[in-house]
Formats: C-alpha cells, sequence, structure tokens
C-alpha cells in the first residue's frame, strides 16, 4: 500500500508541476496588454513648472551610477538632483535604485514584467521597445526638443530620452602638457607622439596609459576607426564592411592604420607604463588626476571620472584624437543610457515619469555637470572644447546589411567595436617585444578581413 | 481482454509493484540527468558540425561536416594553446608531491598540526576571482612578490616582470593554481591517512622499519585510490585551467590556456561551432588521459591481496610459462 502511495503522491506532484506552469505563462501576459491609454500624454506638450504641479506620485528609478548614490561623489549626486527636483515638484517622490551590474540587471527586470517606472533602457531589440516603455511623441515632434532623438525610435516613435551624450578623444592632464612644453593640442599622430616623447623627457609622468590588463580598455582604439580616423559618417557601417584591405597604410595619417600605429610607435618607443601587465584600472583615475600620467585614450565618459578621482579636477582637459583629415577634425559623438518610461505603470506614474525625465533633461544640468554633450536642443552648453571639431554620428548600415559588420566580426575574429580586446593587447605585446612589425600586424588584420568577406560574400570596393 | 486482465493482475503482483516503484524511483533522477546533462551534450555535439552564432536561428545555421574539427587541429591558437596545459601539468605533479609529504607529516602528532591544516586549507576557500586580483598585485613591478625577494638579498632591477615577461609568466600562473590547490589535496591525503590502521605502524616499527620505510610499504598502498583520485582531477584540471589565466592576465600575451581561448571563441567571436568542436577533442583528450593514467596505476601499486598483478610480477609468469612451452616443444621435437 506504501508503495502505492508514493506512487501517487509522485503523479500529483508531476501533475502540479505541469499546473503551476501553465499558470505562470498565463499570469504574463495580462500584464503587458495595458499602457496604450494615455495617448494624450506627450514630452513636447509638458510646461516645467506649470503642468502637473498637483500631481501627487510615488514613482522609482533604476539606472547604472552607483557613484552618483555616494556622499563622497566629486560631482552632483543623485540626493542632490531630487532636492532640487522637488523645489520644482514637492508631490513627486522619486525613488532611484543603482547597481554595478546594470546592463544584465535592467534586462531581468524588463523581463520579469515588475520593472520601476523609469529606466535606462537596456539592450533591447526596437521591435520590443513599445512592449517595455511608452513614446514620448514621434520623431519630427521630438527632434525639435531634442538631440539623438533616434536613438530609441521604432516606427516613427520615440522611446527613449538621452540622459547625456559623449564623444570620442583623449582624456589628458593640461598640467603634465604644459610642463613638458606642449602649447596646442596636437593634431597628427606624429605630433601626438612627439608631445608623449615630450612629456617622457620633461616629466615624470608616464606619457600614454594603455590600461592594458583591464581589457575592455584596449578594446576602446577601435572606437576611433571611423569618424575619428576618416571623417566620413558612412565609413564605420557602410565602406568599411566592403573596403579592400581596409588596414592598409593610406599614407596621409588617417584610417584605422593610423589609429593602430599610434599605439605601437608609443609601446616601441617606451612611451607607456613600463608593466603594462599589472595596470589597474581604478588606480590609473587617480594617478591622471595626480599628474603621474600624461593621457589616456577613453572616450568622454571617463572624463567626468578623472575629475572626481582627487583634488586636480582643473587640470583635467580632454582634446579631439590626433588625426586630421584634409585640415580637420571630427570626432564620434553619440547618446549614452537612455531613459524609458515604464509601460505598465499607472497614468499618474506615467506623467509623473515624463515630468522627471523632462526636468533631467532642461532643467537639471546633468548633461552638463557629466561633461557630456547636450541634449535639450535649445542649448549648446558643454564643458568638452571641441571648438573646431565636428561632431557626427555614423550612419546606420544600408538595408539588408544590419548583421554584416557583426558576421565579418565574428568570421574575421578580429571583432571590431565589439570586445575584440585581445587583438589591440598583442599590438602592444608585439611592440613590446618587438617580435613582429607593424606592417605585418596589419597584414594578418587585412588577410582575416578579406577571407571573412569571401566567407559571407561581400562585394569588395 | 485477456490479456489487459493479465496485464493488470500483473500490475497488482508483488513483481508488478516492485517494477512501478523502481520506475517511480528512478524517474526523476533520470529524467534530471538526460535533460540537464546528456541532452545539452548531445546538442554541443551536434552544434560542433555547424557554422553558427548563438543568436544564429535553427534554420540559417550551416552544416560544415569535420570543418571545425580540422580547424581545430590547424589553427595555432587552438591546438598550441594546449602546451601551456604542461606548464600547469608539472605544477599539479609538484603540488601532489607537496601535498603528499605536508600530509603524511600532518597526519602524526605535530605540534599545532591542526593550525597548519587550517592555514594551509585556507587559500582553497577563497573565491577563484579574488585570487586573482590578489595576485594580480601580488606580481606588480616593486609590490608584494618583489619586495619580499628584495628581503632575501635579490636585486630589484634583475628581477624579471612577473606577469609581462613571457619566460616567466605562465610559471607565475602555476604557482598561484598551486598555492590554490595545494590545501585541497593535502585535506583529502590526510583524510585518508587517518583511516589507515595505527596497529600497522607500530606493527612496522615492532620489525624495525623506518619511516619512510613505513610510507612506501604501509601508508602509500592504503591511500592508492585517493593518490589515483587526486591524480586524476589535477591532470584533468590542468587541462581545462580557467579561472588564473582568465582573471589575472585575461589571457593575453601568451598566457591564453585552451579554456581561455575556447570562451573568447564561443562568446567573443561567436563561433559557436568551432568552440563546440574544441570542447569535444578536450572531452577526448581527458578521456584519454584518464585511462592511461588507470592503466598506468594498475601496474605500478603493488598490493598484497590484490586481485590485479603488478607488471614485475606479470612479466615473470609469461616468461616462465614461455619457458615451459618452449621446453615442451623442445621435448616433442626429441620425440
Amino acid at each position: 500500500m506504501k508503495k502505492r502511495r508514493v506512487l501517487a503522491a509522485l503523479l500529483a506532484a508531476v501533475m502540479a508541476f505541469g499546473v503551476t506552469a501553465c499558470g505562470s505563462s498565463s499570469g504574463k501576459k495580462s500584464g503587458s496588454t495595458k499602457g496604450s491609454d494615455t495617448k494624450d500624454l506627450s514630452y513636447a506638450n509638458i510646461e516645467l513648472g506649470k503642468d502637473y504641479t498637483d500631481l501627487k506620485a510615488n514613482i522609482t528609478m533604476f539606472n547604472h551610477r552607483t557613484d552618483m548614490d555616494s556622499d563622497d561623489y566629486g560631482g552632483k549626486n543623485w540626493k542632490q538632483y531630487l532636492a532640487d527636483f522637488n523645489k520644482m515638484y514637492p508631490n513627486i517622490k522619486v525613488d532611484i535604485t543603482t547597481d554595478t551590474n546594470y546592463a544584465d540587471d535592467a534586462l531581468t527586470h524588463l523581463q520579469s514584467g515588475d520593472y520601476e517606472t523609469i529606466m535606462m533602457i537596456p539592450a533591447v531589440d526596437k521591435a520590443d521597445l513599445s512592449n517595455y516603455f511608452i513614446s514620448y511623441g514621434d520623431i519630427d515632434t521630438m527632434q525639435k526638443e531634442i538631440n539623438y532623438a533616434n536613438t530609441w525610435m521604432y516606427d516613427g516613435e520615440v522611446y527613449g530620452v538621452p540622459s547625456t551624450a559623449t564623444t570620442q578623444g583623449i582624456v589628458y592632464n593640461k598640467k603634465v602638457f604644459e610642463q613638458a612644453g606642449i602649447k596646442e593640442v596636437p593634431k597628427t599622430p606624429e605630433e601626438f607622439i612627439n608631445a608623449l616623447k615630450a612629456i617622457k623627457e620633461k616629466t615624470k609622468a608616464i606619457p600614454l596609459y594603455t590600461n592594458y590588463a583591464a581589457g575592455w580598455t584596449m578594446g576602446a582604439w577601435d572606437a576611433y576607426i571611423g569618424i575619428n580616423a576618416t571623417g566620413s559618417t558612412k565609413y564605420m557601417n557602410q565602406e568599411f564592411l566592403h573596403a579592400k584591405d581596409p588596414f592598409k597604410d593610406y599614407g596621409d595619417g588617417t584610417h584605422p592604420y593610423s589609429v593602430y600605429k599610434i599605439l605601437y610607435d608609443a609601446t616601441a618607443q617606451k612611451l607607456i607604463e613600463d608593466d603594462y601587465t599589472t595596470t589597474d584600472w581604478e588606480g590609473s583615475k587617480t594617478k591622471l588626476n595626480n599628474g603621474e600620467i600624461g593621457c589616456m585614450a577613453l572616450g568622454s565618459w571617463a572624463y567626468p571620472q578623472m575629475e572626481a578621482a582627487g583634488k586636480n579636477s582643473d587640470d583635467i582637459g580632454y582634446m579631439p584624437f590626433p588625426i586630421t583629415v584634409d585640415g580637420k577634425q571630427y570626432a564620434l559623438c553619440g547618446a549614452d543610457y537612455s531613459f524609458g518610461i515604464n509601460v505598465n505603470a499607472s497614468d499618474d506614474e506615467k506623467a509623473a515619469a515624463m515630468v522627471f525625465v523632462k526636468w533631467m533633461t532642461e532643467k537639471s544640468g546633468f548633461s552638463y555637470n557629466e561633461d557630456g554633450l547636450p541634449i535639450d536642443a535649445s542649448t549648446t552648453d558643454t564643458k568638452l572644447d571641441f571648438s573646431g571639431v565636428e561632431l557626427l554620428q555614423d550612419d546606420p548600415a544600408v538595408e539588408g546589411e544590419e548583421d554584416l559588420l557583426n558576421n565579418l566580426n565574428s568570421d574575421s575574429e578580429l571583432n571590431i567595436n565589439a570586445g575584440g580586446n585581445d587583438k589591440i593587447q598583442a599590438i602592444i605585446e608585439h611592440a613590446a617585444n618587438g617580435d613582429k612589425s607593424f606592417d605585418d600586424i596589419m597584414k594578418e588584420w587585412n588577410e582575416a578581413w578579406s577571407s571573412a568577406q569571401e566567407t559571407e560574400g561581400v562585394e569588395v570596393k | 481482454m485477456r490479456q489487459e486482465k493479465g496485464m493488470i493482475a500483473w500490475a497488482k503482483s508483488r513483481k508488478g509493484q516492485q517494477f512501478f516503484t523502481i520506475v517511480g524511483f528512478m524517474i526523476i533522477p533520470l529524467a534530471l540527468l538526460l535533460i540537464f546533462t546528456y541532452f545539452p551534450f548531445a546538442e554541443m555535439v551536434k552544434f560542433s558540425f555547424y557554422k553558427m552564432k548563438y543568436t544564429t536561428p535553427v534554420d540559417r545555421r550551416v552544416f560544415v561536416g569535420w570543418q571545425n574539427y580540422l580547424d581545430v587541429f590547424r589553427r595555432k591558437d587552438c591546438f598550441g594553446a594546449l602546451k601551456l596545459s604542461i606548464y600547469y601539468m608539472v605544477g599539479a605533479i609538484l603540488q601532489l608531491f607537496l601535498a603528499l609529504y605536508l600530509a603524511t607529516i600532518l597526519s602524526f602528532k605535530v605540534k599545532g598540526g591542526n593550525l597548519f591544516k587550517g592555514l594551509m586549507f585556507f587559500p582553497y576557500l577563497i573565491n577563484g576571482i579574488a585570487i586573482g586580483f590578489i595576485f594580480k598585485f601580488f606580481y606588480t613591478r616593486g609590490f608584494v612578490f618583489d619586495t619580499v625577494l628584495t628581503w632575501c638579498g635579490f636585486d630589484p632591477a634583475n628581477l624579471p616582470y612577473w606577469l609581462k615577461d613571457q619566460a616567466v609568466n605562465n610559471w607565475a600562473l602555476v604557482g598561484t593554481s598551486v598555492w590554490r590547490y595545494l590545501g585541497q589535496a593535502m585535506v583529502l591525503f590526510v583524510g585518508a591517512i587517518m583511516s589507515v590502521d595505527a596497529g600497522m605502524y607500530e606493527a612496522a616499527e615492532l620489525d624495525g622499519a623506518n619511516k619512510f620505510q613505513i610510507f612506501r610499504y604501509i601508508i602509500l598502498p592504503s591511500i592508492k585510490t585517493i593518490v589515483t583520485l587526486n591524480v586524476i582531477l589535477s591532470i584533468t584540471g590542468s587541462l581545462s585551467a580557467f579561472e588564473q589565466p582568465f582573471v589575472i592576465t585575461s589571457g593575453a600575451n601568451g598566457t591564453g590556456t585552451y579554456f581561455v581561448i575556447m570562451n573568447k571563441i564561443a562568446h567573443t567571436s561567436q563561433k559557436v561551432g568551432l568552440a563546440s568542436a574544441m570542447a569535444v577533442v578536450l572531452l577526448l583528450i581527458i578521456f584519454a588521459c584518464t585511462i592511461l593514467q588507470k592503466l598506468f596505476f594498475k601496474y605500478i601499486f603493488r598490493n598484497a591481496d590484490a586481485e590485479d598483478e603488478s607488471y614485475a610480477a606479470k612479466k615473470q609468469r609469461k616468461k616462465q610459462e614461455k619457458a615451459l612451452v618452449k621446453a615442451a616443444k623442445l621435448e616433442g621435437k626429441k620425440v
């Protein structure tokens, strides 16, 4: 008899499992069908300080800026922003949660169906945007309000307002450059290498700190090969894919060859840190701040972190990447994380969230304080001194070739702008050990790229 | 109808009940095993014959036959990475001898024995990622290791860059791995040695055996299972070394072991087929290594009451048999 009972219990358990499995999948659906009942709410129509001042709501926001949670943060922290916001909107309470592993955890939050009112939009497919977030308005209206409106656009609707925007250049210590007698920021690879040499001769600072060990800091060099090195908005996502031997020497100090050659030459001439294998990313910020490092090749997002890493925030500067195309410098710019508003929130919460996002964009000074490029279309305020540099965005891939760069990256294993850190680490290794010339490395890359183009059947121009 | 009745009768019988109980109990563990171990493994073997990324939909995966396997052997970075395992194997052997030595000492009455055991086991309890960070600083120019060596009289200017110099960086990583796993191997040995009957030592001492003889003829044969296990674990471990190179050097600068390269190919370059083929090849290599070790240990351990003979004994017996046969043949010729 006992055996039968066990069997029955087992069967019951299996059946119960089946039932719960069904239950959970049907429960999920009902959650995401709300949302489209707030059509009259639009970003453009909100007048800050006048509209919704009586609105009472508690909203939440999830984001990646853990450093801004701390009272020790060098710039303006979240608490101070919220205090300012509540001067204008005392009845809207915003509860901010931050996370160090944001990119992954944010996706988990979204998939659970129960997520914060405002999120920094993580890597979701554009087609799925409307399942998670509400639209701020159509693209034509939004383009008059904000820059980079097309960052999270789908079907003509805008689902994300960027928190700030960054560009690509070199973060440096002005004082070190001054001490080395460099009066003007270098604009070509030769000038840059000469500047590094001057730093080595005249100061104690490490001219160029590579942050080799961190890995991703190496992959960051890929970001310069498009607009910065060619001045063409079509290069990165279109021409590059079809180029014959894109890593060849063009002879005029432009194109990818010149970008990577700067790193090779600097290493070969011992203008980088002595022991590159044990570099420390957190420590490098303080060292740059103290003047122990001359410069580092990092996006402008790193600029505020360098300023906040010590007492000498005024010494830190940001310069364009030292490549000049036909007498003009260019820089790639693009939106950072964007605010998205939860589609499942109540109408009041949605309105409160949109008010907060608009306030963050127009009144908070967030983008300016964080050394970003302006988001609000009506202003040009920024701390980045890029006068004379043309800021451009990459054009998207042509239709039918959206996945081509990914496929070529995979086949060639170069992984341009996709985590291909090891290939750039190898440049430093070969330069330091002197066991392979730069032209040989570029030849290998060209071969890998050509064979990938062949595999994918790409027309080479 | 009749058959059905027969079935029901059988189901109600003692044998039938036994059958259902066994199936009832086994079905869950078997299902778990099949679904979560063998099914994914079979999928991986299938992947190894395709050119695909993780996100490639099923209908767009391209069947490439043995191409991925050929690539594993042809590419310098794939199969060549196994050479690095030799460093780790040398480290593993060193580690085993050291662990066995320490375990034997610590199994007898030693002052502060438990403290030593604790101290030596401690590294194993630390998270592997944390160890990576500790040793990155440990090996940094002018930091811990260099300072200690300077105390010992080394000239800091003559010391190599532990992680930058490709002649020493793999040894530095192996050192980290030995530091971490030594305690674990030692504790396994101590446990095994503890289970040896203490009366044997007394008897051996009465017969005039010295400490080495006691170790050689009593301890070692008694713990041979654990020795074999430890050897298999450490050889397998050195073939699949991953944590140290991944965290400390991220596999750069000539420290990319097979696993690190595999991870790079699978996740950065998204060549899932090639990475799967690498995994299958490694599995076969580990199989081969394990079988070879089993055979090796079968011959190396002589045990009085073991059923399998030692290599020397077998050779002797064969010789005798051969001699007998020869003799018989000769005899036959004479007749």
